[in-house]
């Protein structure tokens, strides 16, 4: 469904001094940089899935998917969607995508929300049967009722999100690019969007490739994670898979009554762990301590907790997938 | 065509809407250019009485302050704010929404300032109109209103608003290269005011200057509604003017679907 290969897109960006005598520099003698914002990526999407698209600030995300929306023409690589290449013959290619934004919005400001679909079912050319039980579903599933007479520019962070997905979603895509869907928005909002966007998936086997930075997105909505970093692939795979390769993580839970049981612990004296192999947070009776199980065994762990100091009660978890990102992001494994 | 027609008439209500949304900033921009209109008219009243003469260059002062009102209605009717659009959405980013939707970018904008232009018509067309008429009555003690004049002014003034709404539109996409270009907006508006004749009549400037300009693209803009208006023009050389003004039409849409295509190709979307 969705083929990228190599793909590379180059900035060029003028470089300033500071100041007034630097700005006149630069418009005598301009000089330019080049800024390598995508460097090499290459990914396949089979019909279908969701795909999880992770990277830390300044990956590369939004410009790979501007690049695969036809906003942006690659300066090198290729990309192909059903069939299509987006730069080519954009036109006739974004008949069949939905795109949202999460920092900008696709609907017309001054437009009360019910003309705005309007506008977009002449654009897209939805007959007014389809239209009505298009609407009506999206109603459902994304709660415009009570909104969709206001101008989208009275509209709440929120508010505007869901009617956004709601215009991507209008003219049945077989394709949804969503960058930041769920930015600064509430958990029940959050909730709302997860679940539309799984429904649609399941409904129409619509192929959805999600950016986000809240991996409850990721973990909730798809099996499969690109991962980049300075515009390269990282990590290509399900999340399992992602565990089980960078997993070496624990959580290990306890009550003490000791006091201050991380000082009388002194892991870090003890086993010689390094500072971030090892994290402890204390909060009443209760201790968590994250630990790499690849420097210090899980049982040496254990045995040396439990003779240590006197406790309760204790338990060890796999690390989550948060923790193994945060690691991956930091560039740590 | 009918297809396109349903497709694009969302965008001339969306630009209705727009106007009556910011009505009072439409009011302040009507009213500058009225009280530039008066500053131009005291200039010239001025310009006569040192003169002494009763015309300058074939213009009586009577047909000056006609010239000087039809010049701010046709600015105001033929006005197009593509090029500083055009840079906003580049400089903002905002024009990627454009382009995720099947439409074409060029004429969402055209469409979307003729609803902004409804309003501008349907309020300043007949006041000024009549007081120009009024004026004229009054000067030389008989009613001048043509109908037929009238009607080949407006057809006019639609090819005027298209070659400046094309122009503008090319003019933007230099933001695709520059990034910013407000400077070089003011610059262009001033260049092209003093082309158009819209500062001083043609015929007020050396003769090989006067024909020069007659055939510049900018003239279609201003100068021949306006003389087209007054009468200046009759058989063939309004046919000509005419048949000019829609070849620079035909020019500038070709010019712009052109660097459209260049400028995408070099799009740098900035933001996200
Ligand atoms: N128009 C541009 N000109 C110059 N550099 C740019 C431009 N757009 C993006 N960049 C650079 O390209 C890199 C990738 O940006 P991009 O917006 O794709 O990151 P991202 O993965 O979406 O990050 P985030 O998670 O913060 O949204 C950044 O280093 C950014 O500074
Ligand atoms: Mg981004």
């Amino acid at each position: 469904m969705i083929y990228v290969e190599n793909l590379r897109k180059e900035f060029k960006k003028t470089i300033k001094d500071p100041g007034v005598i630097g700005s006149l520099k630069a418009l005598f003698h301009p000089h330019n940089e080049k800024v390598i914002a995508v460097d090499d990526i290459s990914f396949n999407v089979p019909e279908g899935e969701v795909m999880g698209f992770i990277g830390p600030n300044g990956a590369g995300k939004s410009t790979v998917i501007k690049m695969l929306t036809g906003i942006l023409t690659p300066t090198s690589g290729k990309c192909t969607i059903n069939g299509k290449n987006p730069a080519e013959d954009r036109k006739n290619y974004v008949r069949e995508i939905g795109v949202v934004f999460g920092q900008r919005t696709q609907l017309w400001w001054d437009l009360p929300l019910r003309e705005t679909y309007g506008v977009l079912k002449e654009i897209y050319e939805v007959p007014d049967d389809k239209y009505k039980k298009r609407m009506a579903f999206l109603n459902e599933v994304l709660d415009l009722e009570s909104f969709i007479t206001s101008p989208v520019r009275t509209l709440s962070l929120g508010q505007r999100m869901r009617a956004d997905i709601a215009a991507s979603l209008l003219h049945s895509p077989k394709v949804l690019f969503l960058d930041e869907p769920t930015i600064g928005l509430d958990v029940v909002v959050k909730d709302n969007i997860r679940n539309a966007i799984e429904y649609i998936n399941k409904q129409e086997n619509t192929t959805v490739i999600l950016t986000t930075h809240d991996l409850a997105d990721i973990e909730l909505l798809s099996k499969r994670i690109v991962m980049i970093d300075k515009g390269k692939n990282v990590f290509d795979g399900t999340i399992s898979e992602l565990k089980s390769k960078y997993g070496q993580i624990r959580e290990l839970h306890f009550e003490t009554d000791t006091q201050n049981a991380d000082k009388v612990l002194a892991y870090k004296e003890h086993f010689g762990f390094v500072d971030d192999d090892i994290s402890i947070k204390t909060e009443g009776t209760g201790v968590q301590v994250r630990f790499n199980s690849e420097v210090v065994p899980v049982s040496e762990m254990l045995s040396y907790t439990l003779g240590k100091i006197n406790i309760n009660d204790i338990s060890v978890k796999d690390a989550d997938i948060e923790e193994i990102i945060r690691r991956l992001y930091k560039r740590e494994v | 065509m009918k297809r396109k027609l349903r497709i694009y008439f969302p965008f001339i209500n969306a630009g209705l809407q727009e106007a009556t949304t910011y009505r009072a900033n439409w009011f302040f921009m009507i009213l500058g250019n009225v009280l530039g209109c008066f500053v131009s008219y005291f200039i010239w009243n001025a310009v006569f009485l040192s003169g002494g003469n009763d015309t300058m260059n074939g213009f009586t002062m009577p047909q000056m302050v006609v010239y000087i009102f039809l010049m701010f209605l046709t600015s105001t009717l033929i006005s197009s704010g593509g090029t500083y659009d055009i840079g906003e959405e580049i400089r903002d980013g905002s024009i990627s929404m454009r382009m995720i939707k099947p439409i074409s970018y060029n004429s969402t904008f055209l469409f979307q300032e003729l609803g902004n232009k409804i309003m501008t018509v349907c309020i300043l067309i007949i006041p000024l109109v009549l007081g120009v008429e009024i004026c004229r009555t009054i000067f030389t003690g008989e009613i001048q209103f043509n109908i037929i004049g009238f009607l080949l002014y407006i057809i006019s003034c639609v090819f005027a608003y298209l070659i400046n709404f094309f122009f503008n539109i090319c003019f933007g996409f230099i933001a695709f290269v520059i990034k910013y270009l407000w400077g070089a907006n003011m610059m262009k508006n001033c260049i092209v005011g003093f082309l158009s004749g819209t500062m001083i009549p043609f015929t007020f400037l050396p003769d090989f200057l006067e024909k020069l300009f007659l055939f510049l693209p900018f003239a279609s803009l201003n100068y021949t509604p306006v003389m087209i208006y007054m009468g200046m023009y009759s058989g063939t050389e309004l046919l000509f003017y005419m048949g000019l003004q829609l070849f620079w039409v035909l020019v500038f849409w070709g010019l712009s679907k052109l660097l459209w295509r260049v400028a995408t190709k070099h799009l740098c979307v900035q933001g996200g």
